[in-house]
């Protein structure tokens, strides 16, 4: 890093570089230490902002410089600086050398402003997600709540109950406030427009314990009760067209009108998955809590001076002394003896998900940069010893070792000043498009733009690639034999074969790791696509609407209605069977209900906690789920209440070894006995990559007449033409409701891709990275071996001469590209098998040194590097003995 | 050529003379100084520091000093420390009179109750 720093102080004109250069080197150099002592980012942010600085300082310093007393070379830098002028008339001259050879221009910016291209653009969505604060006030105070009990049959990790969130807030003097949030799906209608979006129902504190403030009206008061809303900008724009005017109007809310107080900025989005808007609830009472029902999530705001440890051990010991207030079971007095306290920084909890993936990402470009300046320096090497002779005849002609430096930098300069130019634009228009590719659970992706960071960060990237591009093969070249004018102009140069072959090594080994990280992933991703998630994806069309009718009022009314609609919709052309659900599988969440069998009735504290979903028509036909035992539920099931299909991880857990059909069970929160009359095969409700969750399914009209309405249910079709239906259905849908929007209308396969978008978003991207590392790779390596042939041609010619076939030497030029590659190819397994660890959650049945990929990419690897060996192997054993001695 | 002095100085530059006055200082402490001083607002880094450092020396304002007593015993490389020259302490007390009285002037027009 000091030399790094030495390079760019000799940026600064020679009076200040001599008086000031060591002092600020040093300087440099320890600022960046210690912030590296603070772990990865800030250590290399400081050093970007660092060189920026300095580049920044030394450009100043070259247009106004200080007149330093006691300078002996003062008068060399009046105006402009001689040095100044000097460096102009270079730049000028090499931007007049590259015209020269244009295919060389071409590739060596080419190259760089592809590699400078991705890393402008993987870091504008790095900064803007994980690199900037998150838009509250003070978010290294927040942090987010939640339980354990090991040793419990609860989950390792779950949501606090109301008596916690109590406790907390009366008793915790490390929390300056603590604030209850969650995220669901429910109606909001205004005017003629329904649909269900994302809302939340966090506790009136929220936005006072984030420290945020509304763009627009105000925050909830304790007067307010919970008949008011406050908007998301988004939902401000979308719904109200952004009128300033929408405060005080009363769209309808979940179940009934509700007043809109307040809408908040468009940066403002919490919890991450994006609310559209927030209906604040009256704070729980300590009067008439039934301790122990949990799943509630809490985010706080730590006391100045608190730490997550300290917060934590306070909780735990508030969370004891809870049965002793609230009461309880003997079944909560044993769980609140196992409770601790689970404390996380909100900005883990929030960007903890994607921040691997990220930084990965960002690391797998910043390789490809590197393979690129290796290239790049690599062509500039060759270039320069092509051109020994000229060099050697300006030495001789007094240019000094600086100058020549000076010159080959130059065109270094230019190259990369081009490329990051190039890089720019490029950055510009792939973006977008990478942004529509990535995932929408990626939080804050609204925020990603060519930023000024990025541009600070390209420029000091620019500077970067200029140093390492141009002073390599300067320095090296500059040491010019003089003995090149004797000797004509020819002869290998052996010692300097090494510093090139290192270039490749490192190359191969850069690329390998890449290219084994985007096997795994690869890998991953095949597994992923393999596991039954118990349901059918291909040819299934999914939609839902929410008519608005008067007659449509209790449960059968609306079962009536949907069962009407769904005649209807099995008649269209090309639909082979439809069905109902109230939660179609990857889309919507499911409830979890604590249920009892007939057998453990008597005990409440043996309850097991079941999802719950309802469905109508042939849904388990449709949706290509298999009933296992007894039958499936139909139309019988809308008249005789009570009867209730479970999935088979339900039966093992209710009723393990027994046959589960005509068994019964009872819930609280679902009124009367229900009665199993079918198994079905277990679904994945949430992602491919969980274990099913225990469900049970309910007949559509409710368990009894009066108990429920559902009014939006989700539709599900099997047709051919998944695809393209839509139109014909919402058409459909018109002439029974025409006040209804179709909404939320997905193909299976669409939510099966989407469930797995993060994976195949950084699949996809670092895959790309590897595939450019392994293009550059090879281009290096092909580079090089022609070089290493074209020097070589005269004693090729000598050997075919002497008897030697075209088949040894294509062999012996084939090998030494080989050799190399494989020389690169063991620090990159090694490096592959520490650096794999970083994919961590992403990999799915897959380890992190997988044999198999290991062994297949290095084989892929070692077989580009034949094929890059072999081109230039043709061209040696072409070489005509005659011709190739005369030249001599 | 350097600008020469034109009466005005910068809010760095007239930090790193604040954190001059009351002693001579060398490069990291001179930084230390200005980033406590300023409580935190200014943070220069090594480019612009160095600069403000030149430009006070060319104006002389700060001049080179040699390292008070044994006090440069740490490793690396000697440090330079840097100290006001007279001109530059009569420059300082000379702003910071200004500066006074320009705050001053400031509260008694913020003041409340006045037309």
């Amino acid at each position: 890093m000091r030399s790094f720093f030495a390079l760019l102080a000799w940026l600064f004109p020679r009076p200040f570089r001599e008086r000031f250069g060591a002092e600020l080197v040093e300087r440099a150099v320890a600022d960046v230490e210690h912030a590296r002592r603070e772990g990865f980012p800030s250590g290399f942010l400081e050093l970007v902002a660092t060189s920026t600085d300095l580049i920044r300082a030394a450009v100043m310093e070259r247009i106004r410089p200080t007149r330093i007393l006691g300078s002996h070379r003062q008068h060399e830098d009046e105006g402009l600086g001689m040095m100044t002028r000097e460096w102009l008339r270079e730049l000028h001259q090499a931007g007049r050398t590259l015209a020269r050879s244009p295919g060389f221009l071409l590739a060596a910016v080419g190259t760089l402003a592809l590699a400078l291209g991705v890393n402008a653009g993987i870091f504008s969505v790095v900064d803007a997600v994980l690199v900037r604060p998150l838009p509250f006030d003070e978010p290294d105070r927040l942090v987010t709540i939640a339980a354990s009990a090991p040793g419990s049959d609860l989950p390792e990790e779950f949501g606090v109950s109301a008596e916690f969130l109590i406790q907390y807030r009366e008793e915790a003097d490390q929390l300056d406030g603590v604030a209850l949030f969650n995220a669901f799906t429910a109606t909001l209608r205004y005017r003629d427009r329904t649909e269900r979006v994302l809302m939340s129902w966090p506790s009136r504190s929220l936005f006072e314990v984030l420290g945020v403030q509304p763009e627009l009206g105000r925050l909830p008061t304790p007067e307010d009760g919970d008949g008011v809303v406050v908007l998301s900008h988004a939902a401000w724009v979308g719904w109200f067209g952004g009128d300033p005017g929408v405060l005080g109007q009363s769209p309808f809310v979940i179940d009934g009108p509700r007043t809109v107080i307040g809408v908040m900025p468009p940066e403002f989005s919490f919890p991450s998955s994006g609310p559209l808007l927030w209906v604040p609830r009256e704070e729980f009472d300590a009067e008439g809590i039934q301790p122990g029902r949990f799943g509630l999530s809490l985010v706080g705001r730590m006391a100045p001076g608190a730490d997550h440890e300290s917060l934590a051990r306070q909780l735990g010991a508030l969370a004891r002394r809870l049965p002793e207030r609230f009461g309880g079971s003997p079944r909560y007095a044993a769980l609140i003896e196992q409770h601790v306290p689970v404390v996380r920084s909100l900005e883990e909890e929030m960007l903890g998900p994607v921040a691997g993936a990220l930084w990965v990402l960002m690391g797998a470009v910043l390789v490809v940069f590197v393979i690129a300046c290796t290239n790049v320096a690599n062509l500039f090497s060759v270039r320069a010893s092509a051109r020994g002779r000229e060099l050697a005849v300006r030495r001789v002609l007094g240019a000094g070792r600086a100058r020549l430096v000076r010159s080959l930098m130059s065109e270094a300069a230019v190259v990369s000043v081009l490329a990051g130019a190039l890089s720019l634009g490029l950055a510009a228009v792939v973006l977008p498009i990478f942004l529509r590719m990535a995932p929408d659970t990626l939080p804050r992706l609204a925020e990603v733009h060519l930023s000024g960071t990025t541009l600070i960060f390209t420029a000091a990237a620019t500077a970067c690639a200029a140093l390492l591009c141009g002073l390599v093969p300067a320095v090296g070249a500059s040491k010019v034999r003089l003995g090149r004018l004797r000797d004509g102009g020819r002869g290998s140069t052996p010692g300097r074969h090494w510093r090139r072959d290192g270039l490749v090594i490192a190359q191969t080994a850069l690329a390998l790791v890449l290219l084994i990280g985007s096997g795994l992933l690869v890998r991953s991703f095949a597994e992923l696509r393999s596991v039954d998630p118990g349901y059918d994806t291909e040819d299934i069309f999914t939609f839902q609407f929410a008519p608005e009718q008067s007659h449509l009022q209790d449960g059968p009314s609306w079962a009536r209605f949907h069962m009407g609609f769904l005649e209807r919709l099995e008649a269209l052309p090309g639909v082979r069977s439809a069905g109902i659900v109230e939660n179609v599988p990857l889309d919507e969440g499911l409830r979890g209900v604590r249920w009892n069998t007939e057998e453990t009735v008597s005990d409440p504290d043996a309850a097991k906690t079941v999802q719950v979903t309802f469905t109508g028509g042939d849904y388990f036909g449709t949706m290509g789920i298999e009933v296992l035992l007894g039958r499936a539920l139909d139309e019988r099931d809308l008249v005789n209440h009570g009867n209730v299909v479970v999935s088979q991880t339900t039966a093992d857990l209710l009723w393990p070894g027994l046959n589960p059909i005509g068994r019964r069970l009872q819930s609280a929160d679902v009124e009367g006995w229900h009665t199993v009359v079918g198994v079905v095969e277990d679904v994945l409700q949430y992602s491919f990559r969980d274990e099913p969750e225990p469900m049970i399914y309910l007949p559509l009209a409710g368990p009894t007449p009066d108990a429920w309405a559902l009014p939006s249910p989700g539709y599900v079709v099997a047709t051919r033409e998944a695809a393209t239906i839509a139109p014909r259905i919402r058409e459909l849908v018109h002439e029974v409701a025409p006040e209804a929007p179709m909404y939320r209308t997905y193909t299976m396969a669409g939510l099966a891709d989407a469930s797995m978008a993060r994976l195949s978003f950084t699949m996809l991207t670092l895959g790309m990275a590897a595939g450019l590392a392994l293009l550059l790779g090879a281009i290096g390596l092909y580079g090089v071996l022609s070089y290493v042939v074209a020097q070589r041609s005269q004693e090729i010619g000598v050997r075919m001469a002497l008897g030697a076939r075209a088949g040894q030497v294509r062999r012996m030029v084939v090998g030494q590209g080989t050799r190399v590659v494989t020389l690169g190819v063991i620090p990159g397994l090694v490096a592959a098998a520490l650096a794999t660890r970083a994919l961590g959650s992403l990999l799915f049945g897959v380890g992190t040194v997988d044999v198999a990929t290991f062994v297949g990419t290095t084989l892929a690897m070692l077989l580009v590097g034949v094929v890059a060996s072999y081109l230039p192997a043709r061209r040696a054993s072409s070489v005509d003995p005659v011709r190739s001695m005369r030249a001599t | 050529m350097g600008s020469s002095f034109d009466g005005r100085l910068s809010i760095l530059e007239f930090h790193v003379l604040v954190a001059l006055a009351s002693g001579a200082l060398y490069g990291y402490a001179i930084t230390e100084a200005v980033e406590e001083e300023s409580g935190g607002t200014l943070t220069p880094r090594a480019g612009s520091l160095y600069r403000v450092i030149a430009r006070l020396m060319a104006w002389g304002f700060v001049g080179e000093v040699d390292p008070p007593g044994s006090e440069d015993q740490h490793p690396g490389l000697p440090r330079r420390w840097y100290a006001l020259t007279p001109r530059g302490r009569s420059l300082l007390s000379e702003e910071s009179r200004r500066l006074a009285r320009a705050v001053a002037l400031a509260d008694a027009k913020l003041r409340p109750g006045r037309p």
